[in-house]
C-alpha cells in the first residue's frame, strides 16, 4: 500500500457497485448484491453497520445520498427507493414509481436534494419529485434520442442540465427543469442553450465507444466523461473535444475533477489515474496508488507451469491441472501493487479545501472501499 | 517454448487482457433478467464489440467474442491427421462433460472449434482475472502436449496389440 | 409450417429500440469510393516492391477506407496483407516504433483482420510477430481500442 491511500475499508465479500459518503461524511452507504448497507463511520476504527435496507429483490446498481440526508437506491428489479432517516436511526422506504420496464442502473440526486435522476436499460432517464398533494415521488420521462442503456449521470451545479452517458457511444446533456421546483434564474446566462423545457437535448457528443462516467465542472462549464476505449475527455460549450489517452489502456469506469485543470479517473487497472490540463492540452499525469515496479505479465506467468511437466501418470493430468487450479495460484508470485484488488467501479470526492478536492473515495469489485489523498 | 507458440499466446494474452473488463449488465430486451449478451442471438448490436481472431495457421486459431458483460473464448487446437482429431474430440468431450466444475467452460464448443469458454462479469468479479487469462493460456499450452502424449501412447499401444495378436501366427 | 417459436420478432418492430450493426456507422464518416482506392492500391503494391517498406506502412495507416463498400475494403485489404507479409522478421521492430498512436490503431486493425481470413491466417506468423512488437511497443492499450472502435477496415 501506498501513502496515498487514506482509509482502506474491506466491508463486503462481493463487488460494490457504487457507495455515497454523507454530506457531512459520518455516513457510508454502499450497494451489496440486492440490499444497501449504511454505515456510521467511527474516526480510526472499522466503520460500524447501522441498517440494511433490503427491499430490492435484485441487485442494486446504485445509491447515493442527498444533502438533507435522504438515501435514493435503484436496482436492476426496475425500482428506486428513497429512504427517509427517522430519529431511531433506522429507514422508512418509499417506492418511487418510476414506470420503467427494465433495470434501473444509475440514480443521482439533484444538487438542492429536491429531486433525482434514475438512468436505465429501458433507454429512458426519470426525473423524480416530491408531490405535496400526493404524498408521493412522481417521475417524469426523458425518451428521445437515448438509443441504448444509461450508464452514467450527472447533475449540472445549477440543478436543471443533465448529463448522461450510456452504451450507444453518445454523451447527452438534457434539461432537467422541473416546474415549481426550479427557478429560471437558475440557468440564467448558462452558454449552453437560452431555454430549457423539459427533456430538451441540450448538446450531445459522439464517441463511439461506451461512457462509463460523466462530470460536470460547474465554474468551467466544462463536462469530462470517460469511456470504455480508455480515455479522458472534456468538452465545452463549444463543443469541441479535448481526449487524453491513457497510456496502460485499460478502460475508466469514473471520473471527479479535483480542481478546474485535474481530474481523477479510475477504472479497471485498479488504481486512481490523474488527469492533467497544461500547455499542450489535457494529458495523462500520474498514477496514483501504484508502486513503481511494473508488472511483467508475459514472463511472470509461464513459470509456474514447467516444474511439474514430468508426470508418468500421464491423461489424468489434464484433469490433475483442473484439479490443481487453485494451486496453481500460489506458484506465480504475484505481488499485489494497488489497494484495490478487482476494478474500480466508482469514484467520489471526499474532502475539498478552497476549491480543491484533497481526498477522493473509491469502490470496487472486490468490496473494498477506499480513500486516496489525490 | 517453441519461437512461434510465444508470440502466439502473447497475443492471445493481450487480446483476452483488453476483452475481460467486463460490467454488470442487465438486458434490454428481457425485463428482470441479466443474461451474457454474446450468446443472446439478435441481441442489440452496440453490446458486442469487434470479434479478435488471433491464428497461428489454420489450424491453430483463437477466436475471442467480447461483449458488454461476458466474453466467448473458443479455441482450435492442432488436429494434423485423423488420430489426433479422435483423440481432441474424446478429451474435449471428456472437460466439457463435466462443465460445471471447471466454471467457464461452455458445454459446447462454436461451430469451426475444438472447445469454447464463456466468461461472465460472475466470474471476473469472482476470480483474479489475470489468474483467468493465465487459466486459458496455460491450457492452449497443455492441451497440445497433451494430444501429441496420447498419440505417443496410442501408437504404442497399437504396436504393441498388432505384436501380441500378430504373433500367434509366426511358427 | 414455418418454426413460428423462433421468428425474430424484434426484426419486425421498428420501435423494438434494437439497434444494428449499420446504427453502429459513426456519423460523418467520408465516403470512399472504389475509383479512389485504386491508384492507392498500386500505389501500396509499387512501394512494396520497390522494398520501401517505410513510406509503404505510412501509406497503410493513414487514412484508411473506413467508409468503402465491403468489396473494396476487401481489395484494399488484400494489398495492406501484401506488404505486411513481405517485411522481414527483423525489420518489424524498426517500423512499428515509427508509428504514432493513431497509426498503431490502424495497424492492430488489419492485423485481426488478416488474422480472420484464410490468406492471412496462412501467413499467421508474421502477422503473429508484427503483433508481439506492436504490444511489445504500447501495451495492451491499442487493442482496447481496437474493441470498442466501430470503424473497420
Amino acid at each position: 500500500m501506498s501513502d496515498s491511500v487514506v482509509v482502506n475499508y474491506k466491508l463486503a465479500k462481493a463487488p460494490i457497485y457504487s457507495h455515497c459518503f454523507s454530506q457531512d461524511r459520518s455516513i457510508l452507504a454502499l450497494t451489496l448484491n440486492s440490499d444497501c448497507l449504511v454505515f456510521r463511520l467511527i474516526p480510526n476504527g472499522k466503520p460500524q453497520l447501522v441498517a440494511t435496507l433490503p427491499d430490492h429483490d435484485k441487485t442494486v446498481t446504485s445509491v447515493d445520498i442527498s444533502i438533507h440526508g435522504r438515501i435514493v437506491t435503484c436496482s436492476q428489479d426496475r425500482n428506486a427507493i428513497v429512504w427517509e432517516p427517522l430519529s431511531d436511526g433506522s429507514y422508512k422506504p418509499t417506492l418511487v414509481l418510476l414506470r420503467i420496464n427494465r433495470a434501473a442502473t444509475c440514480v443521482k440526486w439533484a444538487p438542492s436534494g429536491y429531486k433525482f435522476a434514475v438512468g436505465s436499460s429501458a433507454r429512458i432517464i426519470a426525473i423524480c419529485y416530491y408531490e405535496q398533494e400526493n404524498d408521493w415521488w412522481v417521475s417524469k420521462h426523458i425518451k428521445k434520442p437515448i438509443k441504448s442503456t444509461v450508464n452514467c449521470l450527472s447533475w449540472h451545479p445549477n440543478g436543471i442540465m443533465l448529463a448522461c452517458g450510456g452504451t450507444d457511444g453518445y454523451v447527452r446533456a438534457f434539461s432537467g427543469f422541473v416546474k415549481g421546483l426550479d427557478s429560471k434564474e437558475q440557468v440564467s446566462n448558462s452558454p449552453w442553450a437560452d431555454k430549457f423545457p423539459f427533456g430538451a437535448l441540450i448538446r450531445e457528443w459522439y464517441d463511439g465507444a461506451w461512457i462509463h462516467g460523466v462530470a460536470w465542472r460547474g465554474s468551467q462549464e466544462k463536462l469530462a466523461f470517460v469511456t470504455h476505449n480508455g480515455t479522458f475527455n472534456v468538452v465545452d460549450a463549444s463543443d469541441e473535444i479535448l481526449t487524453a489517452e491513457y497510456p496502460e489502456g485499460l478502460p475508466l469506469t469514473s471520473v471527479v475533477w479535483v480542481n478546474d485543470h485535474e481530474a481523477v479517473c479510475g477504472g479497471f487497472s485498479c488504481h486512481p489515474v490523474l488527469f492533467s490540463e497544461g500547455a499542450n492540452g489535457w494529458q495523462f499525469s500520474k498514477n496514483i496508488d501504484k508502486s513503481v515496479a511494473s508488472r511483467t505479465p508475459v514472463a511472470a506467468s509461464f513459470e509456474g507451469g514447467d516444474d511439474q511437466d514430468e508426470n508418468p501418470s500421464f491423461g489424468i493430468s489434464a484433469l490433475r491441472k483442473f484439479k490443481d487450479l487453485d494451486l496453481k495460484g500460489k506458484v506465480s508470485t504475484q505481488v499485489q501493487e494497488c489497494t484495490h484488488e478487482n476494478a474500480i467501479m466508482e469514484l467520489a470526492p471526499y474532502a475539498e479545501s478552497s476549491g480543491n478536492v484533497t481526498e477522493v473515495s473509491s469502490c470496487g469489485l472486490d468490496g473494498k472501499v477506499v480513500i486516496y489523498r489525490v | 517454448m517453441s519461437q512461434s507458440l510465444r508470440p502466439y499466446l502473447t497475443a492471445v494474452r493481450y487480446s483476452l487482457q483488453a476483452a475481460l473488463n467486463l460490467t454488470n449488465f442487465s438486458s434490454q430486451v428481457v425485463e428482470r433478467h441479466n443474461r451474457p449478451e454474446v450468446e443472446v442471438p439478435n441481441t442489440s448490436a452496440e453490446l458486442l464489440l469487434q470479434p479478435m481472431n488471433v491464428s497461428r495457421n489454420e489450424h491453430e486459431q483463437v477466436l475471442i467474442e467480447p461483449s458488454v458483460n461476458s466474453v466467448r473464448v473458443s479455441i482450435k487446437v492442432k488436429q494434423a491427421d485423423e488420430i489426433e482429431q479422435i483423440l481432441v474430440h474424446k478429451f474435449t468431450r471428456f472437460l466439457e462433460q463435466r462443465a460445471e466444475s471447471f466454471y467457464v467452460l461452455r458445454r459446447v464448443p462454436i461451430e469451426g472449434f475444438s472447445i469454447s469458454f464463456l466468461i461472465t462479469n460472475k466470474h471476473t468479479e469472482t476470480m483474479n482475472t489475470e489468474k483467468l487469462v493465465d487459466f486459458i493460456i496455460d491450457f492452449m499450452e497443455e492441451v497440445d502436449k497433451e494430444i501429441s502424449e496420447m498419440k505417443l501412447f496410442l501408437n504404442a499401444r497399437a504396436r504393441f496389440v498388432a505384436e501380441a495378436y500378430l504373433g500367434e501366427f509366426v511358427y | 409450417m414455418e418454426d413460428w417459436r423462433r421468428i425474430d420478432i424484434d426484426a419486425f418492430d421498428p420501435d423494438s429500440g434494437r439497434l444494428n450493426a449499420e446504427d453502429l456507422t459513426p456519423p460523418n464518416l467520408k465516403v470512399v469510393s472504389a475509383s479512389e482506392i485504386e491508384p492507392r492500391i498500386s500505389q501500396l503494391r509499387s512501394a512494396a516492391t520497390s522494398g520501401d517498406f517505410a513510406s509503404a506502412l505510412q501509406l497503410v495507416t493513414n487514412d484508411p477506407p473506413y467508409g468503402a463498400d465491403e468489396t473494396t475494403k476487401t481489395r484494399y485489404f488484400e494489398a495492406v496483407l501484401s506488404v505486411l507479409t513481405q517485411v522481414r522478421q527483423a525489420e518489424i521492430a524498426n517500423l512499428v516504433k515509427q508509428l504514432s498512436l493513431k497509426q498503431v490503431d490502424v495497424l492492430i486493425k488489419y492485423l485481426y483482420k488478416g488474422m480472420s481470413v484464410p490468406e492471412g491466417q496462412k501467413q499467421g506468423g508474421i502477422l503473429l510477430s508484427w503483433f508481439e512488437k506492436v504490444t511489445q511497443n504500447s501495451g495492451v492499450a491499442p487493442v482496447v481500442r481496437y474493441l470498442s472502435d466501430r470503424r473497420t477496415v
